[in-house]
């Protein structure tokens, strides 16, 4: 199959842990259960931007120059862990599937699929689009879409996000343009799978480029997306320009873009607002406030789909104890978190499901009493509870710097301290760089530590790789039987009502166990100077340019 | 004069030797281990295993060392884990230029504002001109580079506008443009040497301007002008050059800081790069690289040496 060797692929995952995050894949959320059994049509007609909804005319041509903050590992869709990576390669390459955001809920529609037919809750067959060229030239037809897919899904070719196909069974050209997908059971996350956006699984790369490039395929990418790939200089820049036989039509305005890759995150807002870039890829919390002041400068922010927390090592030290966990879990002031370490720009979690994964999100979870909330009370209760009555001195590992969205330095840290202290929990912050940290979490050397899963939208991805038995983003340990029925069930369950209800009660019992503690939802912000037009916002971190014009 | 030269390549051969065992060694027994911190969350024995057979690290440190080594030397830098950018293309045509370009721009503006400084400061002695001159030579010496590379950004990029904030023209493909993009990068390198540079000639100049040599000069009615930067000024040059010399090194650990605010994509923005990534054969050969240069340096100041002082010549 792929001429990619071993090493190439351990080199693409060692540059993903030394990246911010990991996966951002997105949750199909509402859609999931809307769009599992029936068809979908051609759609994509009321994408249409604010500014050019308000009648000015759009200007085509020009460069946008766009500082990036956020690290990249590669641009080989398939084995990127880097939301900064995925940001550019959505520009390059296309999904079956993509993702869309009405102001409310996330949505998906066709992409390069045109057609959608579920024959059964295990077969679907998707018609593609008639004409679609990859960069090179190659056609994207059906055989396209089963190498590609294939790729992912075979384990030999370790993709970390293989695992969405787990049960694919096959994957069938039925003629050209159409391919037939058989899973062994039902599968709650398809349409998630299928986006080339945060998905990746479903993104479709070009084959006869790979054979030929190797690993230089994720330094060279050739997708079938707006924007063909230019250069990359190392630690300088980006190039990416028009694809003029992209099939949407008229699309995309920009001849070219410039991504200045930054590493001081202040030095990038200096360059927006000295109008050296027309846009940044992230904006760090504590220059949000300065930004909403300047008059030329548009912010695009919501709650996304994330949760920051703080996670309590399971197998060993004093976190074994459960009622410690719990008593730590109800002892965080989470308005003052929100206040003091996201600058205000984050709503308080009381689990794990954020605002835009629509059905599953309780709008009035504040006024239930499920979830992780402040109750010193309680938190003094389940305290004396624990077998350890004296005090606590848990090793709290903490990364340094800003490290995308998740990250927040040493911020959460310092403010947990005196929370933690009334419950006679006195944690001892050991820091380190970001690499020798993620090797201390990997490994499970840390009594506890704070990060977030970020881009999330549906609860398969935000709680389920993260916490069931042995999954290995479980970094602390965590282990529930009946966690892990709850949310398998959940995956194989395709009626939505039914998917809130199993995933309600997973979300209890986690909780309840606290191997985690809840902090926040946070905003996630792109800022772009007033001369930027038509972008078209999308809360799991795109930054989508096939729709942007210069005014 | 062949023999002097040939024993000053010989130290320097030498040199480099200990510096390339030393970055080789201190990589060997740093903390962590870059077979499990490539692999990362994906660790595994089989796949641990094989990616440290095939990164050569079963094999003796002796036959890793020479093998590096031998393959250093030929040219043969290897590949980036990350990029499979080739080693020696990424650090010494990318990387190098640019830090060579900004070195060499601090250096002149360095010299261009701290000698005078530093004459006007010693021949004003105990005026306000002094304190202001010594004021800006300690203000510059303690402000950390970081720090006033982001406060020269927000005044003069964001608020005048007067200079771009980052990147990098090249000065050689046009040089205006080239020199306008790396002045605020160049001014914040600058700023510790411009203080170093005042202060010693400050003091040295306030020592031989004492001699007798000057007041025989200024006796033999010679304008004061002529006195101090004819004949004092070549006595300050040495403990100048000496100074700088020593301090030249420290250059390229203010480029690293100074590369990094202003997103430019140098030896020091390279270095940091590689090793928040643990690239670990990256940082090897940007140390090397750096060791080379410092002692290119070192012996540069060696040969100004003997183009000042006349007695050294007679030495040799």
């Amino acid at each position: 199959m792929t001429k990619i060797d071993h090493r190439s692929l351990l080199a693409a995952r060692m540059a993903k842990d030394f990246s911010q995050g990991r996966r951002s894949l997105l949750g199909a959320g509402a859609a999931a259960g809307a769009l599992g059994l029936a068809g979908i049509g051609v759609g994509s007609a009321a994408l249409v931007s604010d500014a050019h909804a308000q009648g000015q005319p759009v200007k085509r041509g020009g460069t946008i120059r766009l500082g990036w903050i956020d690290a990249l590992d590669t641009l080989d869709p398939h084995y990127t862990s880097s939301l900064g990576s995925i940001k550019v390669i959505n520009n390059v390459f296309n999904g079956l599937l993509k993702v869309t955001w009405d102001g409310k809920k996330v949505g998906f529609e066709p992409d390069l699929a045109e057609k959608w037919d579920a024959i059964s809750d295990r077969v679907h067959v998707f018609r593609l689009r008639k004409g679609v060229k990859f960069h090179n030239g190659d056609p994207l037809n059906a055989e396209a879409v089963k190498w590609s897919v294939e790729r992912v899904r075979d384990p030999a070719n370790k993709s970390q996000h293989g695992y969405h196909y787990e049960d694919l069974s096959s994957v069938d050209v039925v003629d050209e343009l159409t391919v037939r997908f058989t899973f062994s059971k039902p599968y709650a996350f398809l349409p998630v799978a299928l986006t080339g956006s945060t998905g990746r699984a479903g993104t479709i790369v070009c084959r006869s480029a790979i054979e030929k490039l190797g690993r230089d395929y994720g330094r060279s990418p050739v997708g079938t997306g707006p924007f063909k790939f230019v250069s990359w200089r190392e630690n300088d820049s980006i190039v990416l320009e028009r694809n003029p036989d992209y099939f949407e039509k008229d699309l995309p305005y920009l001849d070219r873009v410039e991504i200045r890759l930054i590493r001081e995150p202040s030095s990038g807002v200096a360059a927006l607002l000295g109008g050296q870039v027309d846009g940044l890829s992230l904006v760090p919390f504590q220059f949000v406030p300065e930004l909403r002041k300047s008059p030329n400068i548009a912010l695009y922010g919501q709650v996304e789909g994330n949760y920051s927390y703080v996670g309590m090592n399971n197998r060993k030290g004093p976190f074994m104890d459960a009622n410690l966990r719990r008593a730590v879990a109800f002892a965080i002031d989470r308005d003052v978190i929100v206040k003091q370490g996201y600058f205000g720009e984050a709503i308080p979690a009381f689990t794990p499901i954020s605002p835009p994964m629509a059905p599953f999100y309780d709008p009035n979870i504040a006024k239930t009493t499920r979830g992780h909330r402040l109750d010193l009370k309680k938190a003094m209760e389940f305290r004396k509870k624990a077998a350890d009555q004296g005090e606590v001195a848990p090793v709290y590992i903490v990364a340094e710097g800003f490290t995308g969205s998740g990250g927040s330095g040493t911020r959460i840290s310092q403010l947990l301290a005196p929370m933690l202290a009334k419950i006679g929990v006195k944690p001892k912050v050991e820091l380190s760089d970001r690499a020798a940290w993620l090797k201390r979490r990997n490994t499970g050397d840390f009594d506890m530590f704070d990060e977030a899963w970020i881009a999330d939208l549906d609860p398969h991805e935000t709680i389920t790789p993260e916490w069931s038995t042995g999954r290995q983003w479980n970094f602390v340990g965590y282990s529930n039987p009946e966690f892990d029925k709850l949310v398998g069930e959940a995956s194989d369950t395709l009626d939505t009502k039914r998917r809130v209800v199993l995933y309600n009660r997973a979300v209890d019992v986690l909780l309840d166990d606290a191997p985690l503690a809840m902090l926040a939802h946070m905003k996630v912000f792109k800022a772009f100077t007033k001369r930027v037009r038509g972008f078209q916002y999308v809360p799991v971190d795109l930054l989508n340019l096939h729709t942007v014009s210069l005014g | 004069m062949p023999n002097r030269f040939l024993a000053q390549v010989g130290q320097t051969a030498l040199v480099l030797f200990f510096v390339s065992v030393a970055s080789f060694v201190f990589l060997k027994l740093a903390p962590g281990d870059p077979v499990s911190l490539m692999l990362g969350s994906d660790y595994n024995k089989d796949s641990y295993d094989r990616l440290f057979t095939e990164l050569g690290l079963d094999r003796p440190w002796m036959v890793q060392y020479t093998t590096w080594l031998g393959n250093f030397v030929t040219g043969d830098w290897g590949r980036s884990f990350v990029s499979n950018e080739d080693i020696f293309r990424l650090a010494v045509m990318q990387a190098l230029p640019v830090t060579l370009c900004l070195a060499a721009y601090a250096m002149v503006l360095a010299l261009l504002v701290g000698i005078p400084a530093g004459v006007l400061s010693a021949l004003k002695r105990d005026t306000w001109m002094d304190l202001c001159a010594t004021g800006v030579a300690v203000f510059g010496n303690a402000f950390p580079s970081f720090y006033l590379g982001i406060v020269l950004i927000w005044v003069f990029g964001v608020g005048l506008g007067w200079f771009p904030t980052l990147g990098f023209v090249a000065p050689w493909e046009d040089p205006l443009e080239g020199l306008w993009y790396l002045t605020l990068p160049a001014i914040t390198l600058a700023a510790w040497y411009i203080g170093l540079i005042a202060r010693v000639t400050r003091a040295s100049l306030l020592d031989v301007l004492g001699h007798s040599y000057i007041l025989a000069a200024r006796a033999r009615g010679e304008g004061a002008t002529r006195v101090v930067w004819v004949h004092a000024m070549r006595n300050v040059l040495m403990p100048l050059t000496t100074t700088l010399g020593l301090q030249l090194g420290g250059m390229l650990r203010g480029a690293v800081m100074t590369e990094v605010v202003f997103a430019l994509p140098g030896l020091g923005m390279m270095i940091t790069a590689a090793t928040l990534n643990r690239e670990y054969t990256v940082v090897q050969a940007g140390v090397m690289l750096s060791g080379l240069l410092f002692v290119l340096v070192n012996l540069m100041v060696d040969q100004l040496y003997t183009w000042l002082d006349p007695r050294l010549r007679r030495l040799a």
